[in-house]
């Protein structure tokens, strides 16, 4: 590929400009990882296109060279994702243009670059925001969040990516464009299975999605308990209440005291095992209500204390904490895993006692926060990849914890993709047709495998791909 | 062709299908038995005994059914736990959960509520390879692959056969009204301000005078609305509801039977047959065995 990327060079740079096709190392750094520490993969070269000519040009270049390649956005991926491996790296964070608000539709036409709180931020002055919110939000693009179906804690009430999403203009590895929607008209869903597939079908080269009004009223609680097993029923008694509120977040006591001791500090009581924050929106009469039986249920189920943000500084102050968990952690530790398993929800009180069994087993520290209401697990363990013994042992209890969610009757990954990190778990999760079906449903989109090669669904598992000839 | 009696079966009858180069439809309920175009197939592919109920835990707010379940059986399965799956597709209740799935049917609950490509989170299936393929999961929250669901979901059986479906539930609002509203034409952009404000109803629909005595509401009835929440929403929102014109409350059984007079045969006479949807069925169904000639003449 280096031979390549050398010959390539030229054509990229005659398309994008020199300053946005790059093949020194030094300028690839930045590049080799995402927002997952343990991996990274330097690609042979990285091409930012500046605008949907250029992207499509840059494509049917590929294309002509059947050369592989990896579309990337703000490389905030939680899963290796955005990796490539001596292959193309397709940069879309300078296709940032809101191309349209559409006020009385409540849609945006963005390009893929756009930030997602950007987004929301354009929106605001129409009392409209867009509701998916990824704990990255003030750094992920829309593009990566379609890629990934990604969520947020928001995504509770409001669902995920796949939900807020009506239409997409992308470009095929063959260089085509072409406009997929919903099928409502009469058609496949062609958009529906686009929405998620992690770079492997396409690129988007623009996007409508849908914007959310306001809500007239908020009101965030803190929950706190001495036990997780608490925190948790208090989480199913919610949800088997019938209220759905915008957010339903458990932080553990691994958690808690590793963000009040960054400069995230949320005011957590660092001596609680366990703190729910909860959110619940939307017309301002009943509200109140809603509020008052979410308070009045996790007192029920053992809360030590419930208590109400008085105002829009002190709520934003208890979500950064939340937000910026992942961040926090970094104090704890060089590297850290970053799970993403879903569970049934009435079993998040046990799958949490044997996570932090499977933790104290291998000796490591397992930090949950997590989005309880989805029964959304992220346990969280801050290790040092230096030090063989504790990768190796990091590397067991995350294989555990994933069979335990498998067996309960979850999946591997609620909203961060399998990527490259979670590709060893498909096996265990999907049936050998059901992964082959995925591979065709993958050449529809990409025949010669140079989307994302190498990601999502492991090569042995496609028949026709592996060779193994089909009776 | 008697009715099958599990996915195993209807992975045979469709291998078997492929390799003798015989065609196949799909009955569930019988409900939809065309999309405007004659299905041209040797043999029927009866599922109508996949129906149950397989799994249900209430306080997940998820269920599992066989394809062939019905509409009513899930209503009544999950409304004994205040529950509601509020797929309310237009048709009769009668109607199967995987046809409905199948034609992407929704109903007039669907802006408030999700459409199907909103609620189903998991689903069995045998394809055209006769594969037998769990697409999706349990848990309501899954991007674990590339998503088979929305591809299944609306391919109206021309990918592959629905066997069985994971469904997202609701709790049933604590206060449940409908109201049939008189109102001046001169007020429906007020009604459409309420529609779109934050005191939104569940459903809200136009009426006829000819549709309206035909559900057995007032003739006069304009809209027929539909408001749930908890009891301070609620009289919020009947409060909005009353400044438009005159609210007389109905009862929910004029909703199943709008649903009944209203649904017009789903047609899928202009499918739009490009380049991908043509690879699309090429790759799930590649010797043209099921629903042939369902979409039109390209398959």
């Amino acid at each position: 590929m280096n031979e390549t990327a050398t010959t390539l060079l030229p054509e990229l740079a005659r398309i994008v400009g020199e300053a946005h096709a790059l093949v020194r190392a030094s300028s690839l750094l930045v590049y080799e990882s995402d927002g997952l520490p343990g991996y990274q993969r330097r690609p042979a070269v990285a091409v930012f296109p500046g605008d949907r000519s250029e992207l499509v040009a840059v494509m049917r270049l590929l294309a002509q060279e059947q050369l592989p390649f990896v579309a990337r956005g703000a490389g905030t991926g939680l899963s290796g994702g955005a990796l490539a491996d001596g292959v193309v790296l397709l940069g879309l964070h300078r296709m940032r243009r809101i191309l349209a608000i559409d006020t009385e539709a409540r849609t945006a036409t963005v390009e893929p670059g756009v930030v997602n709180a950007t987004l929301t931020r354009a929106a605001a002055p129409y009392g409209l925001h867009y509701a998916p919110d990824p704990s990255s939000q003030t750094a992920c693009t829309i593009g990566g969040n379609i890629a990934e179906n990604a969520g947020g804690p928001h995504c509770l009430k409001y669902g995920v990516t796949l939900n807020h999403v009506v239409r997409a203009t992308i470009v095929m590895p063959s260089g085509q464009v072409l406009t997929l929607d919903r099928g409502d008209d009469g058609g496949y869903d062609l958009l529906g299975a686009f929405v998620g597939s992690e770079g492997c079908f396409g690129v988007v080269a623009d996007v409508t999605v849908r914007l959310t009004p306001d809500p007239e009223g908020v009101i965030t609680l803190l929950a706190d308990f001495v036990t997780v097993r608490d925190a948790a029923a208090a989480t199913s008694a919610i949800i088997a209440a019938g209220i759905l509120p915008a957010a339903l977040e458990l932080m553990d006591q691994a958690t808690i005291q590793a963000v009040e001791q960054s400069i995230y500090a949320a005011g957590y009581p660092v001596d609680a095992a366990a703190v729910l924050l909860i959110e619940v929106d939307g017309a301002a009469a009943g509200l109140e209500d809603d509020a008052l039986e979410v308070a009045r249920l996790c007192r029920e189920n053992g809360a030590r204390g419930v208590r109400t943000a008085h105002d829009p500084a002190e709520r934003a102050t208890l979500w950064q904490g939340r937000k910026k968990a992942f961040g926090a952690m970094g104090r704890v530790a060089p590297h850290l895993v970053v799970q993403d398993a879903v569970v049934p929800r009435t079993k998040l009180a046990t799958l949490l006692e044997e996570i932090q069994a499977i933790g104290a087993k291998h000796r490591l520290r397992v930090c949950n926060v997590f989005h309880a209401g989805d029964g959304n697990l992220h346990p969280n363990i801050p290790y040092d990849a230096s030090d063989p013994d504790e990768a190796a042992r990091v590397h067991l209890a995350m294989r555990e914890i994933m069979q335990r969610c498998i067996d309960a009757g979850g999946t591997i990954t609620g909203e961060h993709g399998v990527g490259l990190d979670k590709l060893p778990y498909m096996e265990a999760l999907f049936t050998p047709e059901t992964l082959d079906a995925m591979c065709s449903l993958r050449r529809v989109f990409d025949p010669d495998r140079r989307a994302n090669p190498g990601k999502v669904v492991p090569v042995h598992a496609c028949k026709e791909w592996y060779g193994v000839v089909r009776t | 062709m008697r009715a099958v009696g599990g996915v195993a079966e209807v992975a045979a009858v469709v291998r078997d299908a492929a390799a003798a180069g015989r065609t196949l439809r799909i009955v569930g309920a019988g409900r939809w038995l065309d999309a405007g175009h004659p299905v041209r197939a040797a043999a029927t592919l009866d599922l109508s005994a996949l129906a149950g109920i397989h799994a249900y835990t209430p306080a997940d707010l998820t269920i599992s059914v066989g394809a062939a379940t019905t509409l009513a059986a899930l209503d009544e399965a999950t409304r004994a736990h205040g529950q509601w799956c509020p797929l309310l597709p237009w048709g009769d209740d009668g109607g199967s959960v995987g046809a409905t799935v199948a034609t992407a049917t929704s109903g007039p609950f669907a802006a408030a509520l999700g459409r199907p490509r909103d609620l189903v989170i998991g689903l069995e299936c045998v394809d055209g390879l006769g594969r037998t393929v769990q697409a999706g999961g349990r848990v309501v929250k899954n991007v674990a692959g590339f998503d088979l669901v929305r591809t299944m979901t609306g391919s109206w059986g021309t990918l592959g056969a629905i066997t069985a479906l994971h469904l997202r539930l609701r709790a049933r609002p604590a206060v449940d009204e409908s109201y049939a509203l008189t109102a001046d034409p001169a007020r429906d952009e007020a009604l459409h301000a309420f529609v779109r404000g934050p005191y939104a109803p569940l459903a809200c629909v136009a009426l006829t005078p000819a549709l309206a005595g035909s559900i057995g509401v007032p003739a006069t009835t304009r809209w027929l609305v539909r408001i749930g929440g908890n009891p301070g929403f609620a009289a919020a929102a009947r409060s909005a509801l009353g400044a438009l014109g005159r609210a007389e409350p109905v009862g929910h059984e004029c909703w199943t039977a709008l649903r009944r007079e209203a649904a017009t045969p789903a047609r899928a006479t202009a499918w739009r047959w490009d380049h991908l949807s043509l690879r699309l069925k090429d790759a799930f169904d590649p010797e043209r065995v099921l629903n042939p000639g369902l979409l039109g003449d390209r398959t």
